[in-house]
């Protein structure tokens, strides 16, 4: 399948930051693509590596602390660490927008939001002031905001409303890839139908490619074409979303779908994973899940797994699925 | 005849603003068995955390009785309100703010120990604080680390320790895993539940996440803008969701699987304003099915089935 084409393309990722309590292996060997026109879903829990992952794409890694220390991002075959700062800056916002998690914080609290919007759009098209507030006004209309309303503060307006501003202000320039980092994490959960209802429209209109960072496996199956599951700065495990959801792999995703209450099955118990994520800076041998897997033998704590794919779309890194390691998923192991 | 640990009658907690009253909790009516778990549901400003405080009397609550083992306890001094604190305690949402960064664990856990003059020497405080952390699954070696050295999950159970450390009958948890990644989530809600069958603890569940509240709670009060629209029996209520506001809610939620879509329910607009409510139904400007008389009438919360009460002047037509 040579012909799909790709809005991204990660090659063996590493970052690491530099800190005063040793060195953060935040992301090590991250392999991701996104078709065009596709959604893909992120997850994993705090410290994963999900945002990080994101903000490498748009090269705003902070250097120092942070390095990314191998690997490729390739943006519509153009490898980003080959452009230049200046090009870069034409890209943000242009080719690449990304929507941050927390609406209350990633809007200027002095500006009004009709300016905001229509800065991105003076920094990246030929208009005028006017023109620019103009199509900042239809854009708000589209996100279901009044564009009379292009003249009042962020402090206006509630939190489902500022997230639209900002879902307005990501795709005024008609990006060819959004990532959305945890878009709905800060809003109710009726606010946020509203807020995944209208992405979803907007990406469809515009044929946007999407990487979707989350934490709910819920909005993953509502709005993802394929997943990535990520812990410890790897990707454990990623298919679509009928590999995932009904042939799960990892021990971890199974993990993930167990801690997760039943709605409809509400007498059954909860089976969390046991202990913690692993210390960045302090990453256990072996499969950096194994302390927590209920499967790990004794070859996990020393031989890092490598990634096997089960089908054309499936993939995962465990033990249990490569030749002659002994490991199973079968009988539990104390 | 059932065991009621505490009823609440017609609790209202009206703050006065410079725009006006903020009618924040309006007209509460519950009983609560002992041992048994009733979930608050509702989203950002439906007065569901107020509520939790004004029955501990945190807030102290505009009009109504709260009635703890058949005493009001509105009517009581502050001192002796002080006294029934270590029967009824809370547990808070945010794991980071609600502990003392200055202090070490033992400390934190120790202090209502402290407060209330339990031990008279030191070592066997010290003997009930190990005994807390062990219940709590906090290993014995953390005794003296601080706050800001552990992750949330770990300072959850600080926290839980805390409140159970009086022996308490009834505990307010107030978005208790809300802050924690979903694998931790899941085992301080299995501590909870653990904690509630061998302790015999009698809970009010806030929370905004429904399939945690599903979970948890023998029964379930829907609140929307201080008032509740539904209270039923958690199986009743995700079986029979009736008003239309449960309905949408329900429908929010996104389920973690591909299979059985189901209809999403969009509910139009925002929540609306609780500073000097206009009568009607409060929930009438987001609902599809309001007519004239739900922005006339307030509409009463009656008993539809046995257990199943709804405020909507057509919960029978639904």
């Amino acid at each position: 399948m040579a012909d799909k084409q790709y809005s991204v393309e990660i090659n063996d990722l590493a970052v690491r930051f530099s800190t005063v309590d040793g060195v953060v292996h935040a992301i090590n060997g991250v392999d991701l693509k996104i078709e065009k026109g596709k959604t893909l879903g992120l997850v994993g829990e705090t410290g994963a590596g999900k945002t990080t992952t994101a903000l490498s794409i748009l090269r705003l890694i902070p250097n120092p602390p942070g390095e990314i220390t191998s690997g490729s991002i390739v943006l519509e075959g153009k490898n980003v660490f080959e452009y230049s700062e200046k090009e870069m800056e034409n890209i943000r916002g242009k080719q690449v927008s990304m929507i941050f998690q927390d609406p209350m914080t990633s809007l200027n609290p002095v500006i009004t939001i009709g300016d905001q919007i229509a800065e991105v759009i003076q920094l990246h098209e030929k208009i005028d002031a006017k023109g620019a507030l103009e199509k900042a006004k239809e854009m708000l209309e589209l996100v279901g905001i009044p564009g009379t309303r292009a003249g009042e503060y962020p402090h206006q307006f509630s939190g489902g409303m500022k997230q639209r501003v900002i879902i307005a202000m990501a795709l005024v320039c008609n990006p060819q890839l959004l990532i959305a980092d945890e878009p709905t994490t800060a809003l109710d959960v009726t606010i946020q139908a509203q807020v995944l209802d209208l992405m979803q429209k907007l990406r469809e209109k515009y044929g946007t490619s999407m990487l979707m960072i989350t934490h709910d496996l819920g909005i993953v199956a509502e709005v993802c074409d394929e997943v990535s599951i990520m812990y410890a700065g790897r990707i454990v495990e990623h298919g679509t979303l009928e590999d995932i959801f009904d042939h799960t792999s990892h021990p971890y995703t199974e993990g993930l779908f167990g801690s997760l209450p039943n709605i409809e099955k509400r007498t059954e118990a909860l089976k969390p994973i046991p202990g913690l994520m692993p210390d960045p800076t302090n990453l256990p041998e072996g499969c950096p899940f194994h302390p927590r897997c209920k499967y790990a033998t004794e070859l996990c704590k020393t031989r890092m797994p490598v990634k096997t794919d089960l089908s054309d779309t499936h993939s995962v890194r465990c033990l249990a699925y490569e030749e002659g390691t002994g490991v199973t998923l079968g009988g539990e192991k104390a | 005849m059932s065991d009621i640990l505490l009823e609440v009658k017609d609790l209202k907690k009206y703050f006065e603003t410079p725009a006006g009253t903020l009618h924040a909790v309006d007209g509460l009516t519950f009983k609560l068995e002992r041992g048994k778990t009733l979930g608050v549901v509702g989203e950002s400003g439906c007065g569901k955390s107020t509520t939790g405080r004004a029955i501990l009397r945190l807030h102290e609550p505009t009009s109504g009785e709260v009635i703890f083992e058949g005493k009001d306890i509105t009517k009581i001094s502050q001192k002796e309100m002080t006294k029934l604190r270590s029967e009824m305690q809370m547990i808070f949402q945010d794991p980071f703010a609600s502990l003392n960064p200055r202090k070490t664990v033992s400390e934190i856990i120790a202090e209502p120990l402290r407060l209330h003059k339990i031990y008279k020497n030191k070592e066997e405080q010290a003997k009930r604080v190990l005994e807390l952390m062990e219940l709590v699954g906090l290993s014995e070696r953390l005794v003296n680390t601080y706050p800001h050295e552990l992750d949330g999950g770990r300072r959850q159970r600080i926290g839980i320790a805390r409140a159970l450390a009086m022996n308490p009958k009834f505990i307010v948890c107030d978005e208790p895993v809300s802050a924690l990644d979903v694998s931790i989530q899941a085992q301080i809600l299995n501590l909870l539940k653990e904690l509630q069958r061998d302790l015999g603890l009698t809970y009010m569940f806030i929370t905004h996440d429904l399939s945690v509240v599903n979970y948890f709670s023998d029964e379930i009060v829907v609140m929307y803008l201080g008032k509740v629209v539904e209270h039923a029996s958690s199986v009743d209520l995700f079986a029979h969701p009736t008003h239309p506001y449960t309905k949408a809610l329900l429908s929010a939620i996104p389920v973690p699987s591909i299979h059985g879509k189901k209809e999403r329910i969009l509910l139009k607009g925002e929540i609306t304003s609780p500073i000097n409510p206009k009568p009607g139904c409060r929930f009438a400007p987001r609902c599809e099915y309001a007519k004239e008389c739900c922005f006339k009438d307030s509409p009463e919360l009656r008993e539809m089935e046995p257990g199943h009460f709804v405020a909507c002047h057509f919960a029978d037509q639904f």
